[in-house]
């Protein structure tokens, strides 16, 4: 039997497993059977709520993850490159890597309201801190002959910026970026838990509040899917462009 | 030998191009100091190609990272056409030992060579030309779309040559170029040098632990030992422009002056 | 996820790199001759000044807040205050954590054991490698009103929602961790013919030990995270419910002060998780490993 055949038998044998359990009663009574949720996920395809609030979503996680990468690559590289300011920001940086911050929505939404500028906000200020760490990690790195090299033909501060320090960090970069890309939808659908912000967090809740279980199933599973699409889709993005990292440190 | 501005003609005829003076360089500091240079004088003339030999450890590399402008010395001064040196100069342009890294692997071999000239502001089709050109000086013909990892490490060092050499400096300085290649290919890239250098008529400074290569390849060569590091001896080779891996290593003159550096070596 | 957990320990890059970079900033002469005291009060300055000066700014720019939603730093830090000596940030937090810790040490477990067996067993690693990365990119947050809303705001539910989200990178890592055992161990292991449960726990364990902390080190943060959300979500306890109580009731220093305590225990956390890793894996790091 082909690895495909066993992997559809897997998650078979997953889904049998789940209706059984179901069927045994040991899940709270509203808990939707598979039948119900394959049934509610075809309807998702079919609603126009359900892509609004996909698009919603999507764009706000979009968004903030732009905002986050490309100030956070600035920032680090500038950070990493000049010793002085690495040292006196390495305490606010690990402060502000370990701080949750769907912790500050309250905080958040007494400032800005309940908006999709908000949202936008918190997420952005979430994936900044992985791409930010690594491309500190990445400009610190820079090869010692790399440099020297780039100081004997004395190379102007910007082209060293753009054409040296930046790709020299890239793999490190892009590793950020891939680790905010899941942060970015994972806090995006937090916020519209939490603050009842337009999106696909918020039909899961009103969805669990409506008692319409398998609608809420469907949509986790939606949301389980774009993340594991983007990841895939980053990772091929990643294998292409850093072709050159993979070659050289063969 | 190089063209030279008319009023600057008097004093190229006297002053050497590249002149050191009373270098000491030592690192770390107080208790922890550990010289590595002591008093080193030398001179080279426009033109010539001047080995500098000594045992690994001596300091060579510290020598060329100072006359490179990269470290600054404790004491003394480099010159460069009677200019002392404050850093990283124009006329100067290095190929380190470890031709792999200061190459950029995200660059193709063509960008790697035209990048210096990128950094001065000279426009894309003129240094992608002049980068061509190079590529081409050095063997490398039609393969600047390339990137450096899929070239052998021979072929990476010609890069590293060509990039140097389309940055029009004056001045090449060269940390131990041959020391991680092959024989057969380090025999092909010394013929290669002394060719450019004839051609091109550019000054070369070769840094290197093997005697045998200093002989080989220079007009001069200067012997560093003692610790810290002074020059113990100077040798004008006297071997002409013309060089062959047989022939000139079968001189008797070659034998004559390759017994007295190691001679000088030892008693150091 | 994992790859930053895995690049994040403090290697010493290539032996040139450091030495050289250090070589060329001391020769610019800035140090010389100073003595070890001085240098050390220069580096605490050079690292603390910027976490002075911000706390300055923001202390002085909020003196006078006229804006409700804004508090001055100085009444956040007193209800902060008042609110810790009288113990109600105390029992929200020993509630949170009591959670965190619980949910933290099932994922632990469990992924750990998953990991092993899987990352023994090709075959069905290899099927069921799909099914965890879909799981483990549904979005944490997402769970939380599922399974409040169907087991309540009590304590096992939200543990159980921290154990989920945590789960994933100890997973993975674990896995990654098996791999990359060095063959000739298991030849070893092989050839003495070391019995299987001896060789889990001697031999493949410690040696995917860096792997695995690295896995939960990326976990910390997440069962944070998830904690805070399952809180402020529903709950009747905890430092969540204690920021969105705040909040709900316009009381607008405490919910700052909670919001901001969050964060310190989410730093304290981390720094403390590096003195446990440094502990845990003291061989690893004496040996020179990469
Ligand atoms: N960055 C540095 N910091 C401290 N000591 C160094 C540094 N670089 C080289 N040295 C020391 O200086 C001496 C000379 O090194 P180097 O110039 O590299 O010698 P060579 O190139 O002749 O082999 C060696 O003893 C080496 O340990
Ligand atoms: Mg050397």
């Amino acid at each position: 039997m082909g690895l495909t055949s066993q992997r559809l038998l897997a998650v078979a044998a997953l889904l049998a497993v789940w209706q059984l359990v179901i069927w045994s009663g040991s899940l709270p009574s509203m808990t939707p059977g598979v039948p119900a949720i394959v049934t509610a996920i075809a309807n998702a395809f079919t609603s126009a709520l359900f892509w609004t609030s996909l698009a919603q979503t999507m764009t706000a996680a979009v968004t903030g993850w732009v905002i986050a990468v490309t100030a956070g690559t600035v920032l680090g590289l500038v950070i990493g490159s000049v010793p002085m300011l690495d040292r006196s920001t390495s305490i606010l940086i690990d402060f502000g890597r370990s701080f949750p911050v769907l912790a500050l929505m309250p905080v958040v939404i007494m400032l800005l309201g309940a908006t999709a500028q908000m949202e936008i906000f918190v997420v952005s200020l979430s994936c900044l801190w992985p791409v930010l760490v690594q491309t500190i990690y990445g400009a610190r790195r820079m090869d010692a002959s790399v440099v020297d090299t780039a100081r004997t033909f004395q190379i102007p501060r910007l082209l060293w910026f753009r054409r040296i320090l930046l790709p020299s960090a890239t793999p490190f970069i892009s590793t950020g970026i891939r680790i905010s890309a899941s942060i970015a939808i994972l806090v995006s659908v937090g916020v519209e838990v939490l603050s009842q912000t337009p999106g696909i967090g918020r039909q899961i809740t009103l969805a669990q509040q409506a008692q319409r279980w398998d609608q809420a199933f469907a949509y986790l599973f939606f949301a389980g899917l774009v993340g594991w699409g983007i990841a895939g889709l980053l990772n091929l993005a990643e294998g292409k462009i850093l072709k050159w990292n993979r070659q050289a440190n063969d | 030998m190089a063209v030279q501005a008319a009023p600057e003609q008097e004093q190229v005829a006297t002053a050497p191009l590249l002149q050191v003076q009373g270098l000491t360089m030592s690192y770390g500091f107080g208790d922890a100091e550990n010289k590595i240079l002591n008093n080193l004088n030398l001179e080279v003339n426009d033109g010539e190609f001047v080995s500098i030999v000594g045992p690994s450890g001596v300091g060579k590399t510290t020598l060329l990272r100072v006359l490179s402008g990269l470290i600054r010395p404790k004491s003394g001064t480099v010159s460069v056409g009677g200019e002392a040196i404050s850093g990283p100069h124009r006329d100067l342009a290095v190929v380190f030992q470890d031709y792999s890294r200061s190459l950029m692997p995200w660059m193709t071999t063509l960008e790697n060579v035209a990048f210096p000239l990128q950094g001065r502001g000279v426009g894309k089709k003129e240094r992608n030309e002049a980068a061509a050109k190079n590529l081409a000086a050095v063997g490398l013909g039609g393969q600047g779309h390339k990137y450096p990892w899929e070239m052998s490490g021979g072929m990476q060092q010609r890069v590293a040559i060509a990039r140097a050499l389309a940055y029009n400096a004056k001045v090449l300085l060269m940390d131990e170029p041959f020391a991680s290649v092959d024989a057969q290919t380090r025999f092909d890239l010394e013929d290669l040098v002394i060719d450019l250098q004839s051609n091109l008529g550019v000054t070369i400074i070769l840094v290197t632990h093997d005697i045998d290569e200093a002989l080989y390849l220079a007009d001069k060569v200067i012997v560093l030992a003692e610790k810290p590091a002074t020059v113990v001896d100077v040798i004008e080779t006297g071997f002409g422009d013309h060089r062959d891996q047989v022939e000139t290593k079968a001189d008797p003159r070659f034998a004559e002056a390759r017994a007295r550096i190691l001679h000088r070596l030892r008693s150091h | 996820m994992t790859e930053t957990a895995l690049r994040t320990p403090p290697k010493p890059g290539p032996g040139t790199v450091s030495t050289k970079n250090a070589s060329v900033r001391q020769a610019g002469g800035t140090f010389r001759e100073r003595s070890r005291f001085a240098k050390a009060l220069l580096n605490v300055l050079q690292r603390t000044w910027l976490i002075a000066l911000v706390f300055a700014i923001w202390w002085t720019a909020s003196a006078n807040s006229t804006n409700i939603f804004i508090p001055s730093l100085e009444d956040i830090l007193l209800s902060l205050r008042r609110d810790l000596s009288n113990g109600v940030i105390g029992s929200g937090a020993s509630y949170s954590l009591t959670n965190l810790g619980a949910g933290l040490l099932l994922a632990v477990v469990v992924g750990i054991a998953g990991g092993l067996v899987l990352g023994e067993t090709r075959r069905l690693r290899e099927i069921v490698d799909p099914v965890i990365h879909f799981f483990r990119s549904v979005p944490q947050a997402a769970l939380v009103p599922l399974i409040i809303g169907a087991f309540g705001i009590g304590q096992g539910p939200k543990i159980y929602t921290i154990a989920f989200a945590c789960m994933w990178p100890v997973l993975l890592n674990t896995i990654d961790g098996v791999l990359g055992v060095e063959p000739t161990i298991r030849k070893f292991s092989k050839v003495y013919r070391i019995p299987a449960g001896l060789h889990f726990r001697r031999v493949v364990l410690p040696a995917a030990l860096p792997q695995i902390v690295a896995g939960i080190r990326v976990a910390l943060p997440i069962g944070i995270t998830v904690m805070v959300v399952s809180e402020l979500f529903a709950a009747n306890k905890g430092l969540g419910f204690y920021i969105l109580n705040s909040s709900a009731t316009f009381q607008v220093p405490e919910t700052w002060a909670g919001a901001l305590l969050v964060g310190v225990i989410g730093y304290i956390l981390s720094l403390l998780f590096i003195v446990f890793e440094r502990r845990i894996l003291s061989w690893y790091f004496k040996s020179g490993a990469k």
